[in-house]
């Protein structure tokens, strides 16, 4: 770029490069952008929308921005292992949308969004009103894909929960532990990939073991897989065998650890080739798809996720309705609330370029960053940066990776209040919440 | 945004085809013309061409289920499905599976008897790259069916460090069903523990760790054989293969045999429930 140049263009494409692209340019077409004005509905106050409806704000203020989230506050999936664990109190994973209403002057609408109106460009809430919008953007997170493995339906997870998502199923599944003798057997079944937070099955037995190590001793981790490889796998599996010796049990795929079918009255699963396995408390993390209302946009492939055009995150299946987070197919960017809010940084670029009359942004980037913690001085991390390459979304080569095999206690001690820090960080930069 | 396939075209009066319709279905051709060449890969694989001998196959015959985007490449689910058959003659003999941006491109072959009930198998298999998956069989009256489908792969499945000891090699696995409902075939799951060394794989040192491999798979029932597999490097580690046997006409004892290329056997044994 030419000295000289620096025009709101130029600006818009600096800020498509990265985050530090992204504050300056911010501010750079404040001025001229704030006069157009524009409708965006955004559905879902999670990572990725809460984010979305700030940047809008932030880039475009003259635009109107209302975010559509049933909760008053939400509680957020990562760091629920962690309260499962006893290092955290389930309320620190609280925020509440003040800041996006008063700072960033979201409208928020605490109602639960019903139905897509494509072709009327409406949002449907659940008491029959509508929500008119020029640009939509669904942020809808995952729904359960019930039945899918054999046994597991909704009310079998009231007896065997999933606690994939923050909130009722957190709590039984922490009371189904308090309550268990010890001794006791806790399983975790792990889906086939695509699901929400890859390393997350594998950080919550840590954590599990972690509460048995400190509260019922004589207890043990069995986690069946229906994968045989899975995230940060090296490093977890060094991480087990240095905080909890031989407490947790992992059963890949081709050793049997596929569950086909689960009796919640029993709490038994039986694998592939017919080993039944008996829990005391048995959590099942069951099959997953983009969020309901993504169907109801009919934005979802035969996969149950949404394509997006990788440049945008436009859904391919309809105009004007922009997709992000976890219901995306957005591979190699996994299923992270990190990615969800990068991904909702680069969205509202697009749509404010877009209703500003821009070109789009030249050379969109994203990033991952997540932190496992495997015990509470124990902490290991994967980072990555995506680029857009021959139309097709991939890892820039070699920007990121994992934590190193070896490491001294003070590393990985270093990583865990990395972990920390890094939730602070996103819980601030998403929804506001300063640390406590 | 207007997209130009979203314009609508209003016919001129007179009730003749507006000619930008004619231009449209021109376009329309080309366009399935180049669908159906891009769907002619086989014709890209020399294996396949002379497996063909010039025989012209039925593009889109055959069902190919492999997810669009795959994060692991050495274990990528695959489910072959064969059209409905009018009788015994239509039924699938031969199966081979293609992967042409691999280092060698035949993944696996089968031959199947009337027993299997023309049902649909499934396998895992290792891509190096994002490329087509092409399958090609040949029905008992001997006519060829082919089948395609692309699949994105993000991370390289041939030379995965692979994290197995080989202690428990050799070791089999084996299930079928034991509900059987009227009309419908059993399935039958079967897996041997092996590392299915590439030849591609190289140690810290610098040296190749030699190809050592499943070559092929045997299902017999008493003692006439009903399914064989040939497999080739381009098979997951731990084998898997997942058949059907029709339950009315061939159930009982099946005897199950893997071999190595170093000839190295092992075995198992499955009940198959029989159906009236």
């Amino acid at each position: 770029m030419k000295h000289g140049a620096f025009n709101r263009r130029n600006a818009l494409k600096l800020m498509g490069t990265g985050g530090l692209g992204l504050l300056f340019g911010g501010a750079a077409v404040r001025g001229s952008a704030s006069s157009r004005s524009g409708r965006v509905v955004v559905v879902g106050g999670g990572f990725g929308g809460a984010t979305a409806a700030k940047y809008l704000k932030r880039i475009s203020p003259g635009l109107d921005v209302t975010l559509v989230e049933p909760a008053k506050r939400y509680y957020t999936c990562p760091f629920t292992n962690l309260y499962l664990g006893g290092l955290r109190e389930f309320e620190s994973l609280g925020h509440g949308y003040d800041e996006l209403r008063d700072r960033y002057g979201v409208r928020v609408v605490h109602a639960m969004a019903k139905d897509i109106d494509v072709s009327g460009k409406k949002v449907v809430l659940e008491d029959g009103s509508e929500l008119p919008w020029d640009r939509l953007v669904l942020s809808p997170g995952i729904d359960f894909r019930w039945g899918a493995l054999e046994g597991y339906d909704e009310a079998a997870s009231q007896k065997a929960p999933h606690a994939w998502k923050a909130g009722p199923q957190t709590h039984l599944l922490r009371r189904q532990l308090e309550a268990m003798e010890d001794g006791g057997t806790f399983i975790l079944v792990a889906p086939e990939n695509p699901y929400r937070c890859p390393p997350g099955p594998y950080e919550r037995v840590s954590m599990i073991a972690h509460y048995m190590k400190t509260h019922k001793p004589r207890s043990k981790v069995l986690l069946l897989d229906a994968k045989d490889v899975f995230s940060k796998q090296g490093l977890f599996q060094q991480g087990w065998r240095d905080n909890y010796g031989d407490r947790i049990e992992w059963v890949g795929r081709s050793d049997d650890g596929r569950v086909m079918r689960v009796d919640a009255d029993k709490l038994e699963v039986e694998t592939e080739f017919g080993t039944i396995h008996k829990a005391d408390v048995l959590n099942v993390v069951p099959p997953q798809k983009a969020g309901i209302i993504a169907e109801r946009a009919g934005v979802t492939d035969e996969t149950g996720w949404v394509p997006v055009d990788p440049a945008t995150f436009r859904a391919r299946r309809a105009e004007d309705i922009y997709v992000i987070g976890d219901a995306t197919e957005a591979a190699p960017m996994p299923k992270s609330g990190f990615v969800a809010n990068s991904q909702a940084k680069a969205v509202a670029r697009a749509i404010a370029a877009e209703l500003a009359g821009l070109d789009p942004i030249a050379e969109p980037g994203w990033a991952n960053t997540c932190y496992s913690v495997i015990a509470p001085d124990y902490g290991i991390t994967v980072a990555n940066v995506y680029e857009v390459h021959d139309g097709e979304l991939r890892e820039v080569p070699g920007s990121g990776g994992v934590s190193p095999m070896e490491a001294t206690p003070a590393f990985r001690s270093r990583e865990a209040a990395y972990a920390e820090a890094w939730y602070a960080a996103i819980a601030q930069d998403t929804w506001g919440t300063r640390p406590a | 945004m207007t997209h130009p396939y979203t314009t609508r075209l209003s016919a001129p009066p007179s009730g003749a085809p507006h000619p930008l319709r004619r231009v449209i279905g021109l376009f329309a051709a080309i366009l399935f013309l180049a669908a159906a060449a891009a769907d002619a890969r086989w014709e890209r694989i020399p294996e396949a061409v002379a497996l063909l001998d010039g025989a012209e196959p039925r593009a889109g015959a055959l069902e190919l289920d492999l997810p669009t985007v795959t994060q692991n490449g050495s274990s990528v689910p695959l489910t072959v499905r064969f059209p409905e058959s009018r009788g015994e003659n239509e039924t699938v003999e031969a199966l081979y599976i293609f992967a042409p941006g691999n280092p060698s491109p035949e993944v696996a072959e089968f031959s199947l008897t009337p027993a299997l009930g023309n049902g649909e198998l499934s396998t895992r298999i290792r891509l190096n790259q994002s490329q087509p998956v092409v399958a090609l069989a040949r029905t008992r009256s001997g006519d060829w069916l082919a089948g395609t489908r692309e699949v994105r792969v993000t991370v390289s499945g041939c030379i995965t460090a692979n994290q197995d000891n080989d202690a428990n090699a050799m070791q089999p696995r084996a299930r079928a069903s034991q509900r059987v409902r009227t009309g419908q075939l059993v399935d039958v799951r079967t897996l041997i523990r092996h590392p299915m060394e590439t030849g591609l794989r190289e140690r810290d040192d610098g040296t190749v760790v030699p190809e050592r491999i499943i070559q092929s798979f045997e299902a017999r029932r008493n003692g006439e054989t009903i399914l064989s597999a040939r497999f080739h490097r381009a098979v997951s580690a731990n084998p898997y293969l997942l058949f059907h046997v029709d339950p009315r006409t061939a159930g009982g004892t099946l005897e199950l045999t893997w071999t190595e290329d170093t000839g190295e056997s092992a075995s198992a044994t499955v009940e198959v429930p029989s159906a009236p």
